[in-house]
């Protein structure tokens, strides 16, 4: 019997969330920051979408947002000119870095002793986080405004792009029924998830390039999509205002999600009966249809 | 096509939002071992008076707890005048004017019962 998909709204952005970042898997877990349009990037628990805390400080919409390895450091780049660094743990600004126009994009280097950012000046610049005071290396060469950039090759190069599109060498290519913001590829390579300009999500096969699963669930476009480190979820921001947490493979029993097998016996529409003593039947179904896409006028569809 | 009997997977809770009071960072979170624990910025003045409060509230406290280890302990009592005595430490009243002691060596002999007078003693010393 195939169970829907129970997505996880996580509440608390008043405007856009345009990017999305989960640090690796520390002993605390993992975790997950967000950039919102309204200038106060949030930073989540990674598995259950708690909020922890709010990153204060910036004075303009925050466009990129991203965390070190062991969310022990988070970086965020902002509408007013600055990219900012922040202890993640205590949620102090570390330091602010004055660029020149807007910054979109900012990412750490694999030990964290570098934060690379791009933005609406055209320049890639890399700080030395030891030395804040020096000048970073700037790198130019962009005609346009830079929307992403990122350390690869084990953070020998750089990944860039503007607003013409840039590939790097496409070895696979995937089509997709509306214009696509942003994807991400599972940790092991087996998924593809993306999202865009139609509200919904699409889930390919890396290798087939099948469309797998697709999910309504957003009231805008999608801007950005990231699978978790551990690949067990992935983290949709959009328009709407929202963060929503997708799981994998539907049904499994993971953070917040329980999975349960129905009556095996029973005739009628089968009610979920979990075994948790605190939770009542009533609080269930609140939980239940508060989850579940009743506005919406037809099911997610759901390719088995 | 839609099959009647899909039910929707079942959630312990939804995530938890922001408290909409503070910036979060919970003291109490699950990586408060990991924070700094010196402030860098200077304390207002409402918080240097409750931090000597406790200041003064753990000395109290590590004080009475002293008197309690005395109870029954050969204690030696330094006088005004360079008078020296030695007694078995009972009781302190209320304020801690005045010591209950018994088997008080005196100068002049031994004392069975007797107060000392908080005030005419410079220091004592014990050893538990």
């Amino acid at each position: 019997m195939a169970m829907r998909q129970t997505p996880l709204t996580c509440s608390g952005h008043t405007r856009p969330v345009v990017d999305l970042a989960f640090s690796g898997i520390t002993p605390y877990g993992y975790f997950l920051i967000s950039a919102c349009k309204d200038g106060k990037p949030m930073l989540r628990q990674g598995d259950t979408g708690d909020w922890i805390g709010t990153f204060l400080g910036h004075k303009g919409a925050v466009w990129g947002a991203t965390l070190n390895k062991d969310a022990t450091k988070a970086a965020t780049a902002a509408a007013d000119f600055t990219a900012k660094v922040w202890d993640a743990v205590s949620g102090d600004e570390l330091m602010t870095l004055a660029h020149k126009h807007i910054v979109k994009t900012v990412d750490f280097t694999q030990d964290s002793n570098c934060l690379l950012t791009g933005g609406q000046d055209k320049l890639l610049r890399i700080y030395d986080l030891n030395k804040p005071e020096a000048d970073p290396k700037e790198i130019s060469g962009h005609t346009s405004g830079i929307k992403k950039a990122l350390w690869c090759s084990e953070d020998k190069q750089i990944l860039s792009a503007d607003d013409k599109t840039v590939r790097l060498d496409p070895i696979k290519s995937f089509e997709a029924p509306a214009t696509i913001n942003s994807a991400s590829l599972h940790p092991e390579k087996e998924f593809l998830v993306a999202g865009g300009e139609d509200f919904k999500l699409y889930k390919y096969d890396y290798n087939s390039g099948e469309e797998l699963e697709s999910y309504k669930g957003h009231f805008g476009p999608i801007h950005c999509v990231r699978f978790s480190p551990d690949g067990e979820l992935y983290a949709s921001g959009s328009e709407d205002g929202t963060l929503r947490l997708w799981q994998t493979v539907v049904g499994k029993t993971y953070g917040l999600w329980k999975c349960v097998l129905p009556e095996e016996d029973s005739g009628e529409l089968a009610k979920p009966k979990i075994s948790f003593p605190e939770t009542a039947e009533e609080e269930l179904e609140e939980i239940a249809s508060e989850n579940s896409d009743s506005i919406y006028s037809s099911t997610p569809e759901v390719k088995a | 096509m839609q099959t009647p009997l899909t039910t929707t997977v079942p959630v312990l809770r939804l995530p938890r939002g922001p408290d909409g009071l503070s910036r979060g960072f919970a003291p109490d979170g699950r990586r408060a071992l990991l924070k700094p624990v010196v402030p860098e910025i200077p304390e207002s003045q409402e918080s240097r008076e409750s931090q000597e409060q406790r200041a003064r509230a753990a000395l109290r406290e590590r004080y009475l707890r002293s008197l309690l280890a005395m109870v029954g302990r050969q204690v030696s009592f330094t006088l005004h005048e360079g008078v020296h005595v030695t007694a078995h430490f009972g009781a302190t009243d209320l304020d801690v004017a005045n010591f209950y002691v018994s088997q008080l060596q005196t100068p002049i002999g031994v004392q069975a019962e007797a107060l000392l007078r908080c005030s005419d003693i410079i220091s004592y010393t014990f050893k538990p």
